[in-house]
């Protein structure tokens, strides 16, 4: 098992950062898998808070799952998602996005299993340098599953 | 899919009105999974699926159960009324699976002029009950 020393040292790790501009055929896609009709004005389905942030600062959900070291795909269980809305986010704005690790450590779930649990912090700043979003991932990495 | 509300009479404990997603579709996963860069084979590979003990099916992204959420909250009160939400994934949403988004407001406050209603939301799978469940400020419209 990985030692809880190097999931605890995660804490503070910055991604590279970048930019992420949401064009029309994504968020009309994306509004589809949702079941919704498009948003009026361009205006983007909030749907796009968990995969902008990630993409847009330079990193990948293998990347995230590979940082805390997952044994497996199927070992990552969600926590929690905190998207906090600001402002509504549109198609083919220039967005500047950041990430960091928040929180990792390394927990004993109820039903007798180790987990850690980390999170990332994702904030999205919009070209006149106002934040859009900022969301925030926390994911269990199961451990001894796999042997 | 819902009923409107006049606004102007919400108050604690109140509804707000379902939203359905009639059936969970594997091929929405699938273009998700794409977009999203997502390597997790759950949301693609029924037979990986099958490997965990939950038949050959696939399980819907945790954001695309969150978003039927967020479409219930739009219907009601506008698509830029969502200020903030929480929620947790107590079990897992899959194909096939009939999905309603509930809610009721559970505080209400003023905020620079604003009426802000916190309110518990969730979403039901039936039988295997909740699988998602939160809160979420939202901005009530005038």
């Amino acid at each position: 098992m990985v030692p809880a020393e190097e999931i605890r040292a995660l804490v503070g790790h910055q991604f590279p950062g970048g930019e992420y501009t949401i064009e029309h055929w994504e968020n009309f896609l994306l509004t589809e898998c949702t079941g919704a009709d498009l948003l009026p004005d361009g205006m983007v389905h909030p749907v796009a808070l968990f995969h902008v942030p990630i993409l847009g600062s330079n990193t990948s959900i293998a990347e995230m799952f590979a940082l805390g070291q997952a044994e497996a795909d199927f070992s990552i269980g969600i926590e929690s998602y905190v998207w906090e809305m600001f402002t509504p986010l549109f198609e083919n704005v220039h967005y500047s996005i950041s990430g960091r690790v928040t929180e990792a450590d390394r927990r004993k779930h109820e039903a007798g299993h180790t987990y850690d649990g980390i999170a990332f912090q994702f904030t999205v700043t919009a070209p006149d340098g106002v934040d859009a979003a900022r969301c925030t991932i926390t994911w269990h990495y199961r451990r001894g599953l796999v042997t | 899919m819902t009923d409107s509300m006049d606004s102007s009479d919400i108050k604690l404990g109140d509804a707000i009105p379902e939203w359905v997603m009639p059936s969970v579709l594997r091929e929405r996963m699938r273009t998700m999974a794409a977009i999203l860069r997502d390597p997790n084979q759950v949301h693609w590979d029924p037979s990986s699926v099958e490997r965990l003990g939950f038949g050959n099916r696939t399980i819907n992204q945790g954001p695309l159960g969150l978003s039927y959420m967020i479409n219930m909250l739009h219907v009601w009160q506008g698509p830029t009324s969502i200020r903030r939400v929480y929620v947790t994934f107590p079990q897992a949403v899959l194909d096939g699976e009939r999905a309603i988004a509930q809610g009721e407001v559970s505080a209400l406050r003023e905020d620079n002029g604003e009426r802000i209603a916190t309110c518990r939301i969730w979403l039901d799978v039936g039988e295997p009950g909740v699988a998602l469940e939160g809160t979420a400020e939202v901005v009530i419209s005038e």
